[in-house]
């Protein structure tokens, strides 16, 4: 595997299961690094985070620490966070403001393009020394849509229109629910970290399959979850009380894939005609001052759960948020969530929105934590080379096209979505670099 | 509140006594009887970046009123709450206890304290730290809380699963 085989690595993905060693096996992570974040295009921010020049965040992009900050002409930089002279992380806060990028070791300054712009004691450089060949390293590619800020560290490879192009969609339908047409990731963060492979958590985000028994703890006796949106009276119907199954709302509920291992589930049904609350009302009505009132009910008419844009993000239409993948080593990973600030609604309807974000989606909310446990335990019990195979075949064979949303649509407590990411990975993972 | 007031010639051993018996209850895991210290409008917060200002306007690891937090409590006796299978073992410490604020006519009090929580759970130890605030208010003989505040000294590093109040 060292190598990186070709052979050896399709062997790993069967139509219906995929091998332990995806979750388990170090020599695969390490080829997941080179190969998917290498070379993918991962989410980086939003430039609602970099509001002016001179700001910045910092990230990761697999192993790679990154910069992203706004330039004086209003341009979003991707930039290796690497002193190009011995190496050190040159920005060491997750966000902050700066004119210039200072290496705090020999004092190599860059400006907010990443160009180097002085060195102490120049007259010791050596002969062929070139101010421009040393600037920060940019991301080799950089595309953004509505705000959301993508990047590949590969000059080659499926251009940004081909691999975001299907999911414009998932993205329009969160940044459409502002009045203004904009949104912010400007309050806050979630960050939880688990004992675990990065894929448990992709491939989590589109699963309805585990709802009523995963997140039972969150069900009253009724059947229903607690109300997890801002404005709902109560949550959705997730298990029928009487005979104790999966209630019909979870069990008709769809996903659909249109390639790159993206995909996205419908809306959970709930009771919408009965969404009320001070906030929420208020918020019908700016919108439909902004965008009129037709406009304003298709957007209030709920039509995505969640989506995945693979590899390392998702957009979460229930308790609205954007969430990132950060894989950190075979069994472990840090998840962060962004809160959605939509500009124009109301600040209630905002508020309102992370607070239910709080016990939905942090490290210690009702509804995430017991995903996290699931994960981990998952990550134990694939630690067995007794038995090799992990099964995702639920659906198998009854996936069919969607002609008018041009995807593949299938249940939603099927596996389908999850096939659809290993083909995805399997792309990624048979090229070598 | 009267900041000027002489809170520092109030007698700790009441509020001392009350910290420590809120401890635990949370260490004993009677997690209704700890609801029921907090007042009808109480809220417990545990801010997600240090020096929070407002738990409205940004993300926090927790911010439950009475509402939330029984919705909370419902999940922690719930038989199939994965996240607490097996249950979370607690060590609370509270020390360093200061009457900050004392407004007598009012009967409300703010009392500072440093918390350390131990937690064990399946196979692994972990340590919670931070400085806490509860905004009390005199009921009957006792307090009912009116904000608990914990603000841990990591509160902006990512977490692994919380299950329990700190």
């Amino acid at each position: 595997m060292r190598n990186g085989q070709t052979d050896e690595i399709a062997k790993l993905v069967e139509p219906g299961r995929v091998h332990r060693r995806v979750y388990a096996d170090p020599d695969v992570f390490e080829l997941e690094m080179e190969r998917i974040f290498g070379r993918a295009w991962l989410f980086v921010g939003h430039t609602s985070q970099v509001p002016n020049p001179g700001d910045y965040i910092t990230t990761d992009l697999g192993r790679h620490p990154v910069i992203m900050c706004r330039h004086r002409d209003g341009s979003v930089q991707v930039l290796l966070n690497r002193c190009s002279h011995r190496g050190p992380k040159v920005l060491n806060e997750r966000k902050g403001h700066a004119a210039r990028f200072v290496c705090c070791y020999h004092g190599w300054s860059f400006d907010t393009d990443g160009r180097l712009v002085a060195v102490p004691v120049p007259e010791g450089c050596g002969e062929g020394f070139n101010k421009d060949a040393l600037g920060l390293r940019r991301a080799a590619r950089v595309g953004e849509y509505r705000g959301f800020v993508f990047a590949s560290l590969a000059a080659s490879g499926s251009s940004f229109e081909d691999h975001i192009g299907p999911m414009k969609g998932s993205i329009d339908d969160l940044v459409d629910r502002a009045p203004d047409g904009e949104l912010a990731l400007d309050v806050g963060m979630h960050r939880y970290i688990y004992n675990g492979n990065w894929k448990l958590q992709v491939e989590n985000v589109l699963d309805s399959y585990h709802v009523p028994f995963g997140h039972a703890s969150t069900v009253n006796k009724d059947g229903v979850q607690f109300a997890r949106r801002e404005g709902d009276q109560k949550g959705a119907a997730v298990i029928e009380t009487k005979k104790q199954q999966t209630s019909s709302s979870w069990k008709d509920r769809k996903s659909y894939i249109v390639g790159n291992g993206h995909g996205w589930t419908s809306n959970t049904t709930l009771d919408d005609g009965k969404r009320s609350s001070a906030a929420f009302d208020e918020y019908k009505r700016v919108l439909s001052e902004k965008v009129g009132a037709a406009r304003a009910a298709e957007v209030l008419t709920p039509r995505l759960h969640n989506s995945l844009i693979y590899p390392n993000m998702s957009i979460m239409g229930l308790n609205i948020h954007v969430r990132v993948i950060r894989p950190l080593a075979v069994d472990r990973t840090e998840v962060t969530i962004y809160p959605v600030r939509l500009l124009g609604a109301p600040e209630s309807m905002n508020f309102g929105n992370i607070r239910l974000l709080n016990v939905t989606h942090s490290a210690s909310s009702f509804v995430q934590t017991d995903d996290l446990e699931s994960f981990i335990r998952a990550q134990k019990g694939l630690r067995s080379s007794l038995t090799d195979w992990v099964d995702i075949s639920r659906g198998l064979g009854h996936e069919e096209p969607d002609r008018e949303l041009n995807a593949t649509r299938g249940l939603a407590t099927h596996e389908m979505v999850v096939r659809a990411q290993y083909k995805a990975w399997l792309g990624y993972m048979r090229e070598a670099a | 509140m009267n900041a000027a007031s002489p809170a520092g010639t109030i007698d700790r051993a009441p509020f001392e006594y009350f910290l420590i018996h809120e401890a635990t209850l949370l260490d004993a895991r009677r997690f209704r009887d700890w609801m029921a210290l907090f007042a009808e409008d109480g809220s417990y917060w545990v801010p997600a970046v240090p020096d929070q200002e407002s738990p409205f306007n940004q993300a926090s690891l927790f911010y439950d009123d009475r509402e939330l937090m029984k919705t909370r409590i419902d999940r922690l006796e719930h038989p199939r709450i994965h996240v607490q299978t097996p249950p979370s073992r607690t060590a609370h410490l509270i020390g360093n206890i200061i009457v900050e604020q004392a407004d007598a006519e009012k009967g409300e009090f703010i009392v500072g304290s440093t918390v350390i929580m131990v937690e064990y759970r399946d196979e692994a130890q972990r340590v919670f730290a931070g400085r806490q605030h509860h905004r009390l208010r005199r009921d009957g003989s006792g307090f009912r809380i009116v904000q608990k505040r914990v603000d841990l000294i990591n509160c902006d590093s990512a977490f692994e699963a919380i299950a329990v109040p700190i």
